[in-house]
Parts: structure tokens; C-alpha cells; sequence
């Protein structure tokens, strides 16, 4: 059955295109490291050197092998993305079916809630609780971007899910005496995974440029490497200015690459699975 | 305006209204309390840390810390200090600097704010025109090599941080090929001023910075609309205007309309995201502006700026976002003449 739902995706060239370069760089972040086992942290050689066979990414202003940063940088940026896509998620998914399926006064109090949260300006909030706390560890920063997500999900949920709610079934479920909870984990929730998979995705993207914005300003994770922190020493030591492209520019790639990719996987499943998108 | 339209108009203005000024105050209400909450307390961190370097000027450093001990009123009970901290941010007094001592924060955000708003405003309004246009197109055009060519290409140049773009434009534009300058908002050694020189010297440092954040901005604008006039394309009243046999061109007018109306409330939700944007561009292109400004309190840790910056940010935000939900309440006919609330 699942073989068969899926077939019409891989059919798609977009899909097949996007899901290779997004398998190719999960397998940098995480076979990468293993393979070329330098540490991202050490002084590696000569100061500032352009790629060589030596350092195939070069080295930056203290000597350190940028293709290990870039590596490991990888692997940081994708566990804080998908860490910030699970939190955001998580808070989504209980907000939104709760509101649906209450309704009446929960339903007021809880979507009043969210839109509070939604018009909060979320990057500039994120940047005042980073400058507040000394010590910034990858998981904090996901915390923070993906409390700070979800809205947008748990409205678009609770929207969905009030157009399912009137449907027959449900109400035969309802009749039948299922409890809310079993209501919305038989009836509910399955009639928006395909959704809710592609806004995982999503939030994957959230959590991957809103670490690489607040590591820009310095308010990224205090250790470790990340694609964020090697952009901003590469700002910090002025890079740019001074023509050291190998420095700013690998990161920049992967960071574009991984989310584009990541939203071209999403634009292809609507396509597919879309009927008002899919072509005639 | 026809009498019987007013009210229901009046009614959803004045209830956004409301929603902001709830909203903004919940915002206030948050500054105070981030950095009273989080343990260690970093503001009394601080003061201790101020009072400590206080062997090379005590003078100065005594009459510092007299100051933030009074705006911050670390002394008193919690509910004085919030009241105190509301009643001030209402009356503009935003506290003051610490790294710039005896400078108030209001005074140093005043002449910055001015070219983070010459910066970002025209920059997201073109990209917001360009960006639906070319998606309506595609999407009108489903299928051809247009709409597949703007699709990826929207993709693409959605996901480009405008700050990543900003750097490569000032390496290969600026750097490499000496067309544009690379940083400032200005010659170096000039003073702002309105003569013709120096706008023309402003634009030309203008650029580069209004292009990162146009190019990177459109592509989201151009996926979103593609979608909405893809939805709209099979509307009756566009089978209905086929059949009578219309124009290609007005029946696109007509989609047009229609489909560009959940984007500016999207251009009202984007403010946020895309203002948090411009501040690292304009630290990337060493612009003066606000987020030049941010970038120094924070590396000073000069919380009372750091607040105050969020204060006025936060607010300008909020007064944006009505300014979008009032031009929609005037172009929206289902409000204007009350037929429903609008999404």
C-alpha cells in the first residue's frame, strides 16, 4: 500500500533531484566527520590558505582546516533543525486538534494564544533570550527557535481539522463514544500526515537559517562548530572584504542547498498529492 | 464610502487595533521579564561587573551605577519595577546606555532608525511587487517553461539568506569588480546632508544592500501567489469569463485581484522575519542603521540599548502590521461593505 501511494512521487524529476542533494549532504554531516577525521576545532597549518590538496576547503585566519568546520558544521545545522522541527511540532500538533476539537472557550483562549505568538516578531524575540544567556548550547538554541515556530502550523492543523471534523465519519466516531483523544489519533490527525510531514520539513528549514542568522549576530552556539559560526568568523575576520571566498561561500552553499532542497521535496509531494495542484 | 459600510469597516480596524496594542504590550511585558527570569540574573551580573571595575574611573563608574540601579530599580519589589518599566516605555524614556553613558538609548536609536527604514521598506515592497508578479504569470502559464523556470528558480532564491547573498554581491560586485561599493551607507569622510551629492552617494552605497534583500525576498512571494492563482484557475468565474470569451489579459487582471489579497496579509506576518533579516544585512555591509547599532550593544552587552532597540523595533513591527491590516480593510470589498470579517 505504501509502495504504491508513493510510486507517483518518484516519478517526479524535481523530487528526484531534490531528495539526492538533501541525501547527499545529511551524508556529508554525517559520514563526513568519520572520513575525514579532523578536528574542527584544532590548528590544523599555515594561516588563511586557499583550497589545496592538502585542505581541500582551505584554512581560515588561525589556521583551522575549513572543510572539517564545514563538516561537522553540517551535522550541528542539521540536529538543531530537526531537534527545532520536533519541539515546534510537537507543540503544534497538541494546540491545534485541542482547539479544533474543543472549540467554544478552549478553542478562543488557545487561538488567541497562538496569534499572540505568531505576531510576535519571532527572530527579534530569539535574539533578545540568546543575549540573556551566557551559555548556549545546540539543543537551547533549538528550543528557542522551535518555541518560538509553530503558530503558523497549529493554526493551518486547527483550520484543516475543522473541515474534517464535519465529515460523516467522524461524527459516526463521535456517536460511537470515542474519547476526544482517540478521536484524534483514529479520525483526525492521519487526514492531515501529509501535511504535517511536509511542515516538519519545513520547520527542519526554520531551525537551519534561524541558527545561522543568530550565529551571525554572536548569538549562536557557544561551542562547537556550526555553518552559522563559520559565517561568522568569516564576517568577523572580514573575509569577504578580503577575498578569502573559500571561507564564506562552502557554508553559504550548503546551507541554500540543504534548504532548498528540502523545500523542493515539498513543492513535488503537493504537486503530487495535491489534487487541486496536480497538472491536468 | 457609502454610510452603511462604515461600521463593520470602523469595527475590524478598530478590533486589530486593539489585538496590537494587547500584543504590544504582552511584547513590553516579555522584555521585562527575560532578563529578571532567567537564573543568575544577568542584569545584577552586570552591575556587580561594573562596580568591580570601578578602580580606574570611580566617579563615573559610581554615577553608572547609580543610574541602572534606578532604571532597572533592582531594589524595589517586582511589581513596583514593572509598573515603573511600563510607565517609562510609554513615555518614550527608554533608559540609558550604558557603553555610550550618559547618552539616553532613545538618542542613539533616533538617528539610526531612518536608514533601516530607507533600507527595508523600499526594498520589501519591490520585492513583494516583483515576487507576486512573476508568480501569477507562472501560475497563469501553468506548465510552460516559465512557470517550471520561475518555479525553481523562486526555490532556489527563497531559501538565499539575504545576508549570504549580501556577501557573495559585495565579494564579486565590489571586491572583485570595483562597480559598487562594498560597505557603509556612505562615503567615508562625507557628512549626511541633503544636498544632491550625497543622495547620489548614499544611492550608489544603496545598492548593493537593496538588492541582497529584493532578490532573496521575492522568490517566497513568487512560490505563494503561484499557488493562489493555480486555485484560482479553476474558480467559475474564470470558466464563466472564458466562455463569454474574454481577454487573456483581463481574465488575469481578474485572478490577479483576487489572489493577491491573502498576500498582504502575508506581507503584514512577514515584517518580522524579514526586519530580522535587514539588521544582519546592514551588520554584513557595515550600514549604519539599527542593526549596525544592536551589533555594538550586543558585543558591549549593553542591556538598557539592547531593550531599548527591541522596544522600538517590536513597536515600529506592530504599527506596520495595522498599517497592512487598514490598506486590506480599505481593498478587501467583503469588509468594506460588511459582508464578513475577512480571513
Amino acid at each position: 500500500m505504501w509502495l504504491a501511494m508513493f510510486r507517483p512521487l518518484f516519478k517526479s524529476k524535481k523530487f528526484l533531484v531534490s531528495i539526492l542533494v538533501f541525501i547527499f549532504i545529511v551524508l556529508l554531516g554525517l559520514v563526513g566527520p568519520i572520513v575525514y577525521p579532523v578536528d574542527p576545532t584544532g590548528y590544523a597549518g599555515p594561516f588563511e590558505r586557499p583550497p589545496s590538496r592538502e585542505f581541500p576547503l582551505g584554512t581560515d585566519t588561525y589556521g583551522g582546516d575549513l572543510l572539517a568546520k564545514v563538516l561537522n558544521g553540517t551535522r550541528t545545522s542539521l540536529y538543531i533543525g530537526f531537534l527545532t522541527a520536533v519541539i515546534s511540532m510537537s507543540i503544534g500538533i497538541i494546540i491545534g486538534p485541542i482547539s479544533a476539537i474543543k472549540g467554544g472557550i478552549v478553542d478562543e483562549v488557545l487561538m488567541s494564544f497562538t496569534n499572540i505568538v505568531l505576531t510576535i516578531p519571532n527572530i527579534l524575540l530569539a535574539i533578545l533570550i540568546a543575549t540573556y544567556l551566557k551559555v548556549r548550547s545546540a539543543e537551547v538554541i533549538a528550543l528557542l527557535l522551535g518555541v518560538l515556530g509553530w503558530p503558523w502550523f497549529a493554526r493551518a492543523v486547527r483550520s484543516q481539522l475543522l473541515s474534517l471534523i464535519n465529515r460523516e465519519y467522524v461524527k459516526l466516531s463521535r456517536m460511537a463514544g470515542y474519547s476526544d483523544l482517540r478521536l484524534a489519533f483514529e479520525d483526525l490527525i492521519p487526514g492531515i500526515a501529509t501535511y504535517a510531514f511536509m511542515s516538519f520539513i519545513l520547520f527542519i528549514n526554520g531551525g537551519i537559517l534561524g541558527e545561522a542568522g543568530l550565529s551571525l549576530i554572536g548569538l549562536g552556539p557557544t561551542k562547537g562548530v556550526s555553518l552559522g559560526l563559520v559565517l561568522q568568523w568569516a564576517v568577523l575576520m572580514e573575509a569577504v572584504r578580503r577575498g578569502i571566498w573559500w571561507w564564506f561561500v562552502p557554508p553559504g552553499v550548503i546551507i541554500v542547498a540543504l534548504t532548498s532542497s528540502l523545500l523542493m521535496i515539498t513543492t513535488a509531494m503537493d504537486e503530487v498529492f495535491n489534487p487541486r495542484l496536480r497538472e491536468k | 464610502m457609502k454610510g452603511y459600510a462604515l461600521r463593520p469597516f470602523l469595527k475590524y480596524v478598530s478590533r486589530k487595533f486593539i489585538f496590537l496594542l494587547v500584543t504590544y504590550f504582552i511584547a513590553i511585558t516579555i522584555v521585562f521579564i527575560l532578563p529578571r527570569a532567567i537564573p543568575g540574573n544577568p542584569l545584577s551580573t552586570l552591575l556587580r561587573q561594573i562596580f568591580q571595575q570601578g578602580q580606574a574611573n570611580p566617579e563615573l563608574i559610581r554615577s553608572v551605577h547609580k543610574t541602572l540601579m534606578e532604571e532597572f530599580g533592582l531594589g524595589k519589589p517586582w511589581y513596583e519595577q514593572y509598573i515603573d518599566f511600563i510607565t517609562r516605555a510609554f513615555k518614550g524614556d527608554l533608559g540609558t546606555s550604558i557603553s555610550s553613558y550618559p547618552k539616553k538609548t532613545l538618542d542613539l536609536i533616533a538617528p539610526v532608525m531612518p536608514w533601516t527604514l530607507i533600507l527595508l521598506i523600499p526594498s520589501i515592497i519591490t520585492a513583494w511587487i516583483i515576487g507576486n508578479t512573476l508568480g501569477a504569470i507562472a501560475g497563469f502559464k501553468r506548465g510552460s517553461f516559465t512557470d517550471k523556470f520561475t518555479l525553481n528558480f523562486s526555490l532556489i532564491v527563497s531559501q538565499i539568506p539575504y545576508y549570504w547573498l549580501g556577501m557573495l554581491l559585495i565579494f564579486t560586485l565590489s571586491v572583485k569588480l570595483h562597480i559598487f561599493p562594498g560597505q557603509g551607507g556612505y562615503s567615508q569622510g562625507t557628512i549626511p546632508a541633503f544636498t544632491l551629492k550625497f543622495i547620489l552617494d548614499m544611492l550608489y552605497h544603496y545598492i548593493l544592500p537593496f538588492l541582497s534583500i529584493v532578490i532573496s525576498a521575492l522568490g517566497g512571494w513568487a512560490i505563494g501567489t503561484r499557488v493562489l492563482v493555480i486555485y484560482e484557475l479553476d474558480a467559475d468565474y474564470v470558466n464563466f469569463g472564458e466562455l463569454l470569451g474574454l481577454k487573456e489579459k483581463t481574465v488575469f487582471s481578474y485572478i490577479f485581484r483576487n489572489s493577491i489579497l491573502p498576500q498582504v496579509t502575508g506581507l503584514a506576518l512577514s515584517l518580522g522575519g524579514a526586519l530580522g533579516g535587514a539588521l544582519i544585512t546592514e551588520i554584513i555591509f557595515n550600514y549604519p542603521g539599527t542593526g549596525y547599532l544592536l551589533f555594538r550593544a550586543l558585543s558591549t552587552l549593553d542591556y538598557p540599548l539592547i531593550q531599548g532597540i527591541f522596544i522600538i523595533l517590536i513597536g515600529s513591527v506592530y504599527l506596520a502590521n495595522f498599517l497592512v491590516d487598514f490598506v486590506y480593510a480599505l481593498i478587501d470589498p467583503r469588509i468594506r461593505l460588511g459582508q464578513s470579517e475577512g480571513s
